[in-house]
């Protein structure tokens, strides 16, 4: 993050006033409950809760865009480069409080990684239990409800993605990151009255 | 998760104070207080934890050992964040649940296992200070009114009571519940209350504290607050003859 | 500036929501609500189609002027008009109440039936200073306010609401009470 000398993080002037701001522990735990939960619920096939996880994550993502929007006033993207900077910049910092770094864009400009800052409200203090179970480190992403969320945002600004993870600290990769693969613009849903 | 279950997948954290001395844990974590401590003893099955490689590089500079936890600035995040998260788990729980009941239950059982860890952490943090601990059913209600609450939620509960008819049964008052502060619950669902989450962390810290309880939550909006929320905390009886001897 | 009546309609043009706030006005009939809901969508999306092609005046494309809208919210964090509706029908304006349109990105509508605009008797020197459009413009300004808080209002109380469906109509109470505290 050594442009964040240079370049003051832009979603501060709204993250600073106009969100209601909780203590992150309490949404560490409860989401670590969750996920615990839906493993003994599946009993333990993490690709059920990988699947389920995401599910989840998309009818958050379907509802969270309305506040996203309400709260900053975006108008539509130009192009891909610039909706995942809106998303970086300021969704996840008015959401989450952190601001994960684009790289790796593709050539044809449709697919980029976000890399996430360790820590994260959703994975602080976990650790993955792989002593018991040796698959968990293989198959299960705990924080793939955030590829719902993503997923499910932009569906509903008519941007059909595709999110997936690539890699996770909590399996032992240097760095987490999330893959976005920008598939098409859904013109045909986009409402009447923009131009 | 097939709708033809008949049986109801239960939150799989049992409530401490049912477990009892024939209980086992499948996992071997857990504590059980009719057992009390296990053994330490190395034997086989202990020594792979105790060697395994992820064991012995825990001191690596990635460990969430290495992170210290009393004196870290607290992360903020959004209202939002946690809202829309438990928006989402209520309505999971809905789905896969077959009734008000079962509903509260499940919501329930999620709450336990964060209250229990929330307990720690707080007294690790805060309790300290006091110097004491707890084992009177009034400290332990103060503590969960005051400080517990306030670390969590940035407030201390609004009331305190104790109940006149029914003995071992107190209330906890909170005017306005942070989870469900968005939530309005339809006129189908009559008494159902999202706070049964919080409810559960209640439960679960005032279990692993050995005040065994049952915990449940009820709207009571009076004008000016609609989703003031009462928990109704009932002790077992073995903790009022544990009470009179300590007086 | 008095608000009557506020009706939010889905993505399909469906009505969603629906509050009179004026009890002294008569009221429709349930289905006549309906019909008013879907007729407001139709003639939204129609004059679209009519909206004069963008005149010399404004001549950065529509794309080039989101860019810069969101370049600005990204470099001063401040927050814009969440408004994106640019080339539909955006206000009606009649002797004995005004109507205004607001969309948002997502396909939401959101419809403000409010008091006529004050009769102006002596028209003063218009301070071109302060605004090129002058006294009758400051209603629509104000109808911007109240769709901001509405808009934050419903992505709070329905949108977090486990026991609401999207697309369906809005049932919560503490939204209705919201919306009551708005105007």
């Amino acid at each position: 993050m050594s442009k964040s000398s240079n370049n003051r993080y832009n979603g501060d002037d709204i993250w600073k006033n106009n969100t209601e701001k909780i203590n992150s522990e309490l949404f560490t735990l409860t989401y670590g409950s969750i996920v615990s939960q839906l493993c003994r619920d599946f009993n333990h096939n993490y690709h059920e809760v990988n699947n389920q996880l995401d599910k989840m994550g998309y009818n958050i993502g379907l509802r969270l865009i309305e506040e996203f929007l309400a709260k900053t006033g975006v108008g539509r993207c130009s192009t891909f480069k610039e909706t995942v900077e809106v998303i970086s910049k300021l969704g996840f910092k008015i959401f989450l409080n952190i601001t994960p770094q684009i790289e790796n864009w593709s050539s044809d400009n449709k697919s980029c990684s976000l890399i996430l800052p360790d820590p994260n409200p959703l994975t602080e203090f976990v650790e993955l239990p792989n002593l018991k179970d040796a698959e968990i480190l293989k198959e299960l992403w705990y924080s793939q409800i955030l590829c719902g969320v993503l997923r499910g945002a932009l569906q509903m600004v008519q941007l059909d993605v595709d999110v997936n993870f690539v890699k996770d600290t909590l399996r032992g990769d240097d760095k987490t990151e999330i893959r976005l693969k920008l598939n098409k613009f859904l013109k045909d849903e986009v409402p009447a009255g923009e131009d | 998760m097939s709708n033809n279950d008949n049986d109801i997948i239960l939150a799989s954290a049992t409530s401490l104070s049912t477990l009892t001395i024939n209980d086992i844990s499948k996992d071997g974590f857990g504590y059980n207080p009719s057992v009390g401590p296990q053994s330490n003893n190395i034997t086989q099955e202990t020594s792979n934890y105790l060697l395994s490689k992820r064991t012995t590089s825990i001191t690596s500079p990635n460990s969430i050992y290495d992170k210290s936890i009393i004196n870290k600035k607290t992360n903020e995040i959004s209202l939002s964040s946690l809202s829309f998260l438990f928006c989402e788990i209520v309505n999971w729980c809905h789905k896969s649940s077959k009734g008000i009941q079962d509903l509260e239950t499940r919501l329930n059982g999620l709450g336990y296992t964060v209250g229990q860890k929330y307990i720690e952490l707080i007294k690790l943090r805060e309790g300290f200070k006091t110097n004491k601990r707890e084992i009177k059913i009034i400290e332990m209600l103060q503590f969960i009114h005051g400080i517990f609450w306030k670390s969590i939620f940035g407030k201390t509960a609004n009331e305190l009571e104790q109940s006149q008819d029914v003995s071992n049964e107190y209330m906890i008052i909170d005017n306005s519940p942070l989870m469900s502060k968005f939530i309005s619950i339809p006129k189908e669902y009559g008494e159902l209350n999202c706070s049964a989450f919080i409810a559960g962390i209640i439960e679960g810290a005032l279990d692993s504290s050995g005040f065994f309880a049952n915990v449940t939550a009820h709207s009571m909006a009076i004008p000016g607050f609609p989703l003031r929320t009462v928990f109704l905390i009932k002790f077992d009886e073995s903790l009022s003859i544990r009470e009179s001897l300590r007086r | 500036m008095k608000v009557y009546s506020i009706y939010i309609l889905n993505k399909a043009g469906g009505l969603i929501y629906q509050n009179d706030v004026n009890p002294g006005l008569n009221r429709l009939t349930a289905n006549d609500y309906l019909v008013l809901a879907g007729t407001l969508h139709g003639v939204h999306a129609i004059a679209s189609r009519l909206t004069p092609a963008l005149n010399g005046r404004d001549t950065t494309n529509p794309t080039e002027s989101h860019s810069n809208k969101n370049a600005a919210i990204l470099s001063t964090g401040k927050v814009q008009d969440a408004n994106s509706n640019k080339s539909g029908l955006q206000s009606i304006e009649t002797d004995l109440f005004n109507l205004y349109i607001f969309q948002t990105l997502t396909g939401i509508k959101f419809i403000l039936v409010t008091s006529p605009n004050p009769v102006v008797h002596n028209l003063q020197q218009i301070n071109r200073e302060l605004t090129n459009r002058g006294e009758l413009s400051k209603q629509y300004d104000q109808a911007n306010e109240v769709f901001k808080h509405l808009y934050i209002v419903y992505s709070d109380y329905v949108m977090k609401d486990p026991f609401y469906s999207l697309d369906m109509p809005i049932k919560s109470s503490l939204f209705d009470m919201k919306v009551k505290e708005i105007i």
